[in-house]
């Protein structure tokens, strides 16, 4: 069963969750998040809103499926406070670079404690939820789903983090424009939205030519060339899968716990050794 | 004869077009008569001989088998568009050398209907079977089989394309040079009610399959749509206007350049084939072509890899899975989070992209070693043009940069420099996560490593991120020129035992090695304490003696164990086996050597023939030795007054026979010698004789061969004693093993020393039984590429020094020639060097030492059936001549030379029989085909000269079907023909080919400058009319050494017209006159003497 969040800052912010909800709540929570219970989910001006069904119980006179009304907000961060800490992130390559490949670098806190701050919410208090429930505990259930709903989000998505802490997307950038290496990343961070680029034809199409005039038979049957040598001997490579292994563990479509990597070399092992019988 | 032909054909266009590889065989008989209107090709093999030819003559199976039947081979009609005329398909160029029709200049097109194969095997992929296209493994099996001859077929040029493109192509899959992806195909928006719905409930089936497994998580890919979107249903109210495919993608730089390069080489047969035809006649365009079959053949065989329960659960839920099923890739998807998906994907694959094929500059990493042991090293970030790697520029510097600076340097290396680079910073620093230390800062440049991670990184890192696209630059010393390595040394010294022990004689050269094992490094002595301590050190990578190294402890440890083993020993070697153990090592080590002067001298001159001390030229030698003559001579010496023995590889032409001539004057100048043993193929026996005669007529030959050859022991072994040299055939050794192994030789020689490389045949096995002091082998053709041929060589050379012949396979055959391994061929070559002397053509040495143009006669004997051919034309000759008069006599006497000519070229020839055109038949054919298939190994042209044009067009036929491209120019051909072939020959794309001319159409007015050596098959009487001819190849343009080769029948008039011709000088210019006519004017008595036949001189 798939965890929420394969990401050290998602987990955290999990850790963060489970440390002051019961565990009767969590449990129900994410049975929620995965059983398709969040109906919708938006994320607008740092503030989390969804509307989540809740369930038919007659015992309790709930006849019909009801929907709640959850939001979810974490303290921000103030906006002088925020420059300081992107003053602080751009000042070093490895966050930059990281942050460039979707990655919160694993030091980031250092940046945010330096200035008394920490990015991802650790306490109650930095939690603010509420929810239409009659559930009297706060977090409730449905607080709790939505919870780990946003934690896979971030995941996808680690600059939503900022967002949540009240730095909105211009905002970052324009805070990352003051300083080279956040350029850098601004620059990255605009060109991340790619529309998709459509196909013609699943395969490169063969074009068709009309026939050369004044072919001779030698230009028809033969080579324009000589092949002057061989082909080399096929070799393997020494390190499978470099491409993919640029980017990293966990490209955005991969939803497994397992390793991406992994599981690619894997499968170019066996495309490379059980197909034998049409290769080599 | 079969040629096979194939190529990929697309299927009809759709939006997943598919195709498949089609085979197909011409040949030469018509298989069908053709009603007139339908446009089936008649040369070709259809339906089921097609499938039965396939299977059984070439063994093309279609894969696992469902049932115990093996099952048909798939046949289906495909269509080509070919040259045409009157209706019918002219052949492929291929199929033309084995037909005797001309080629026309212009023709027509028509699509041809031809049955093909298409290449598929079925394969097991758990309960289930598929039929997958195996094209790069027939190709690859077809190419063998018909290199080696396997079969009676030919490849045509568009399947050698396809085996050479799809061995290319295999590395996309070897070295993982392609992704999963997902190609988004845009939709027209769709009004009508109609269409919507269905293709709602199109979307709705397809949605489900693709979500079904992913139904878990489904609620998390939906929310960011949602967010967008106010609707959260939105497949159910709307009509997508997209598609989305799971695909496979490659991204390569290198695979695509080779599309480049191999669209301009591909023929364009191979972009004819069509699954029906066309209305106008129309190709496919090259390079298109390619790709879709690529991509085709890579989506094919990823999604068939065979799987299991396991895997298939690891990537189920996933993109992976949707990309590796047959089912899914064809069914589009057109549901929300498979557009969520899609974008994901594209993020991460523009990413790679960006990362391999569009970095606008290379980032390397340099590797620098401190000055001080104790001190970090350091690898240094630095960036080079993509244009100019050699421009590096450090990172350090690029920071230091005034602001206009830095803008001048992006213009050359981007606008978003910073950018690119730190995103590639990063990548690397995921392959590589030391960097990440590097990073650390906000203008990084570069990263510190202890001793130990620099070892680290230069045996494993380096290459990683080499492979990954990065530039990598070691330290010099690293580099393997500059390596230094903890070794044993042998201290070795030469001594040699003398000759003086008269009744040892024979075996008493063998030059001995004494020798003593030491410690060293970087090829100084180390004592055992300081070799301790740094085996102590633990540290691989050490600076000793001021000097940084890389040294092994472990390995050292081991070498320190096996010194203390012998350090007491002071063994004694063979010269032999000392070199070979210092190719090979011993115990997994690798020696080192310490000469002593003697040793040092010995050696240096084995293994750099230059510096060997040049002998003067033999006394008495009736000619001259050139220089590299005299130093392969002296080299002959060298070695076998140590006791060894080698092989003289010079190139053809070079006068192989007057340096070993030269060696047996040479070794009777220093006393009485005992007989060597020569052994040649059939058709140069008799002119090895001819060439002892002429460089020194002292020498006593006698040649054993033919069926009144003595074989009495005592007989025979009178004669050996009597004579310097036996002259044998490789056949007769076989039949005589006995009567010649009987006999104690002083060398035994091997001519085309390539006749022993079947170790297993009889007449090996006898070469090697006989006993001699010393064996020389001589042979014209590259050796050291047929590592068979080099073993069987050295087996008779110096059996045992490369082992037995299982042993030399695996060691050194497979590893060399399958996987490419370049230590163990460097091990061969220091193993093999020393005995092989090979001094080439291009050599400019041996330029410089050549005259431009360089003339011998090849001396060929009758055969039996010539012989007794050629004895009753003169018999009835001489009846006729004593009656004959005026007119009459004239007219008989140039008959009868024209006969005799005709008998010693081929019988064929003389009989008008259309007989067999066979070399059994006639030693000289024999030899030219053999010197043809040399020359041709070696990549030269030629032209051969005759005066007939019967045998002229029989040779082209007869060389034409040993596969050799040929020409073939005579009076009959028209003037745009001629200059046509006289281009294509010269083209410098053209293969290595042979031209034959007629003496009377080729003599004159045309430069054929390609080939370097010119045959005169049979002689005219003018040596001038010889010359001319000559001059085609020896003109201006000619950069090469032209050599000349002139046959000559022993015992008929071809050798008294050679002696004539010889003589011109003596005789009046006025007699021999440019034609035969005056001959008439011999007298009866001296005609006779002229054509009579010497019968010593027939061979069978």
């Amino acid at each position: 069963m798939p965890t929420f969040s394969r990401t050290w800052w998602g987990q955290k912010f999990i850790d963060a969750l489970e440390s002051f909800t019961d565990s009767g709540r969590l449990s129900r929570g994410r049975s929620y998040a995965r059983g398709n219970k969040v109906k919708s989910f938006e994320i607008k001006d740092g503030i989390v809103k969804a509307e989540v069904r809740g369930t038919v119980n007659p015992y309790y006179g709930v006849y019909k499926e009801p929907l709640y009304k959850t939001v979810v907000e974490i303290q921000p961060i103030s906006a002088a406070k925020w420059a300081a800490a992107i003053a602080l992130i751009a000042s070093k390559a490895s966050y930059i670079s990281k942050l460039l490949l979707n990655e919160m670098p694993d030091t980031i806190e250092d940046a945010f404690h330096t200035l008394g701050l920490n990015l991802l919410p650790r306490k109650r208090s930095e939690f603010k939820t509420s929810c239409s429930c009659p559930d009297y505990g706060d977090p409730c259930k449905h607080v709790a789903g939505v919870c780990y709903l946003l934690a896979a989000e971030f995941d996808r998505d680690p600059f939503l983090v900022f967002e949540l802490r009240g730095l909105s997307k211009t905002a970052l950038q324009a805070e990352l424009a003051k300083s080279p290496l956040g350029i850098a990343l601004s620059a990255e961070l605009s060109t991340q939205a790619t529309s998709p680029a459509p196909v013609e034809s699943y395969y490169t199409q063969p074009q068709a030519i009309a026939l050369p005039s004044q072919l001779s038979l030698k230009d028809f049957w033969q080579s324009p060339k000589r092949f002057s040598t061989l082909p080399e001997p096929s070799t393997q490579v020494a390190v499978p899968a470099i491409l993919i292994k640029k980017q990293g563990d966990a490209p955005a479509f991969w939803h497994k716990d397992s390793s991406f990597i992994a599981t690619i070399e894997e499968l170019y092992e066996r495309v490379k050794t059980k197909n034998r019988d049409v290769m080599d | 004869m079969k040629i096979l032909h194939g190529t990929w054909i697309p299927a009809a266009a759709d939006f997943i077009q598919t195709g498949a590889f089609y085979l197909w065989v011409e040949t030469t008989e018509a298989t069908r008569k053709r009603s007139k209107t339908d446009s089936v090709h008649p040369h070709q093999l259809a339906g089921t001989s097609l499938a039965e030819f396939l299977a059984t003559e070439l063994g093309i199976k279609s894969g696992a088998t469902t049932t115990r039947q093996p099952p048909q081979l798939e046949i289906l009609p495909q269509y080509f568009l070919l040259p045409t005329i009157a209706e019918q398909p002219l052949p492929s160029l291929e199929l033309a050398r084995y037909l005797e029709t001309e080629l026309p200049e212009t023709f027509d097109w028509q699509y041809w209907q031809v049955d093909c194969y298409k290449t598929t095997a079925l394969v097991k992929n758990g309960y289930q079977y598929a039929s997958v296209n195996n094209v790069i493994k027939v190709l690859n099996e077809l190419h063998f089989l018909a290199l080696h001859q396997l079969a009676d077929v030919q490849l045509g040029a568009d399947l050698l394309f396809w085996y050479h493109y799809t061995q290319a192509f295999k590395q996309v899959i070897l070295r993982d040079r392609y992704i999963p992806a997902l190609k988004y195909r845009s939709l027209p928006t769709q009004k009508t009610s109609h269409t919507a719905s269905a293709a709602k409930s199109a979307a709705k089936s397809t949605a489900k399959s693709a979500a079904k497994s992913t139904a878990k998580s489904t609620a998390t890919r939906t929310k960011k749509s949602a967010a967008t979107s106010t609707s959260t249903a939105s497949t159910s109210t709307q009509t997508p206007d997209f598609e989305l495919y799971a695909a496979w993608e490659i991204v390569s730089e290198q695979y695509e350049a080779e599309i480049e390069q191999y669209a301009e080489v591909m023929p364009l047969v191979c972009a004819a084939g069509f699954t029906a035809p066309l209305k106008t006649p129309t190709l496919h365009d090259k390079a298109t072509l390619l790709r879709h079959f690529s991509e085709c053949l890579l989506t094919e065989l990823v999604t068939h890899s065979p799987s299991t329960a396991v895997f298939d659960k690891k990537v189920a839920d996933s993109l992976l899975e949707l990309c590796l099923s047959p089912q899914h890739i064809t069914t589009p998807n057109r549901s929300a989070e498979a557009l969520e998906w899609y974008q994901q994907w594209k993020t991460w694959r523009d990413r790679i992209h960006r990362s391999q094929t569009e970095m606008p500059f290379h980032l390397c990493f340099q590797l620098k070693s401190p000055d001080q042991p104790e001190e970090p090293w350091t690898l240094e970030f630095q960036v080079a043009a993509k244009h100019d790697p050699s421009q590096r520029i450090a990172l350090l510097d690029y920071w230091q940069m005034r602001s206009p600076e830095q803008k001048q340097f992006h213009k050359e290396f981007g606008k978003d420099f910073e950018q690119v680079l730190l995103m590639n910073l990063g990548y690397a620093a995921r392959i590589y996560s030391a960097l990440w230390a590097g990073l650390d800062t906000d203008q990084p440049i570069a990263i510190a490593l202890t001793a130990d991670d620099a070892a680290i990184f230069l045996k494993e890192t380096a290459w990683v991120l080499e492979e990954a696209g990065y530039k990598v630059i070691v330290p010099a010393w690293w580099t393997p020129k500059g390596w230094q390595r903890a070794k044993i040394r042998l201290k070795a010294s030469g001594r040699k035992m003398g000759g003086n022990d008269k009744s040892k004689s024979y075996f008493s050269f063998d030059t001995l090695v004494d020798y003593q094992y030491e410690l060293s490094i970087g090829g100084e002595g180390v004592s055992e304490k300081e070799w301790q301590q740094l085996v102590n050190a633990k540290s691989s990578l050490v600076q000793f003696r001021g000097q940084w190294m890389e040294l092994d402890p472990d390995k050292m440890q081991q070498m320190l164990e096996f010194w203390k083993k012998h350090k007491q020993e002071h063994p004694e070697m063979g010269l032999l086996d000392f070199i070979k153990l210092t190719a090979t090592g011993e115990d997994g080590f690798e020696f080192e050597v310490d000469h002593d002067q003697t040793l040092t001298e010995m050696l240096s001159r084995l293994n750099d023939k230059s510096a060997l001390e040049v002998l003067p030229e033999p006394q008495p030698f009736n000619g001259t030795l050139r220089e590299y003559q005299k130093r392969g001579v002296s080299w002959l010496h060298y070695l076998e007054s140590l006791g060894l023995n080698g092989c003289l590889a010079d190139d053809m032409g070079m006068g192989k026979s007057a340096q070993v001539i030269a060696r047996l004057v040479q070794e009777r100048q220093a006393g009485e010698t005992l007989p060597t043993l020569l052994i040649a193929p059939t058709s140069v026996v008799g002119n090895w004789q001819k060439e002892i005669e002429k460089f020194a007529p002292q020498l006593r030959s006698h040649i054993h061969h033919g069926s009144d050859r003595v074989q009495d022991g005592a007989a025979f072994s009178a004669i050996v004693q009597n004579c310097d040299v036996l002259i044998t055939s490789f056949s007769l050794v076989r039949r005589d093993e006995k009567l010649l192994g009987d006999m104690h030789w002083h060398r035994i020689v091997i001519d085309e020393a390539q006749n022993i490389k079947n170790p297993k045949a009889a007449q090996t096995k006898a070469i090697l039984k006989l006993s001699a002091a010393h064996r020389l082998a001589l042979t014209g053709t590259p050796v050291e590429n047929r590592l068979l041929d080099l073993w069987s060589i050295f087996n008779f050379l110096n059996p045992g020094y490369l082992g037995k012949e299982a042993y030399f396979r695996k060691s050194f055959e497979i590893p060399i020639q399958k996987n490419n391994q370049v230590t163990r061929s460097a091990v061969l070559k220091k193993l093999v060097e020393p005995f092989i002397l090979r001094r080439v053509k291009t050599d400019p040495t041996i330029i410089q030492d050549l005259p431009d143009k360089v003339e011998q006669k090849l001396f060929c004997n009758l055969t039996k059936e010539q012989a007794s051919l050629y004895e009753a034309t003169v018999k009835d000759v001489e009846k006729k001549l004593n009656e004959a008069e005026g007119i009459q006599r004239k007219g008989l006497i140039l008959a009868t030379l024209l006969k005799l000519k005709q008998i010693c070229n081929h019988p064929r020839q003389f009989l008008q029989d259309n007989s067999e055109f066979t070399p059994e038949r006639s030693h000289k054919l024999e030899r030219l085909t053999e010197m043809v298939t040399e020359a041709m190994e070696a990549g030269e042209s030629m032209l051969v000269f005759t005066q007939f044009t019967d045998i002229g067009e029989a040779l082209e036929k007869y060389l034409r079907h040993l596969h050799y491209k040929t020409y073939y120019l005579h009076g009959g051909t028209n003037r745009v023909k001629r200059e046509q072939m006289i281009a294509d020959f010269q083209d410098p794309e053209t293969e290595p080919s042979v031209f034959i001319l007629s003496l009377k159409a080729g003599g004159v007015g045309i430069t054929l400058t390609k080939a370097n050596h010119v045959f005169h098959f049979d002689r005219w009487w003018n040596p001038a009319v010889e010359n001319q001819a000559t001059d085609r190849a020896f003109r201006i343009g000619q950069k090469k050494n032209v050599f000349v080769h002139k046959f000559v029948a022993i015992g008929t008039l071809e050798e008294r017209i050679d002696q004539m011709i010889e003589d011109k000088k003596k005789l009046a210019g006025a007699i021999v006159g440019s034609d035969e006519s005056w001959l008439t004017e011999l007298d009866n008595e001296s005609f006779k003497q002229l054509i009579a036949l010497n019968k010593k001189a027939v061979m069978e």
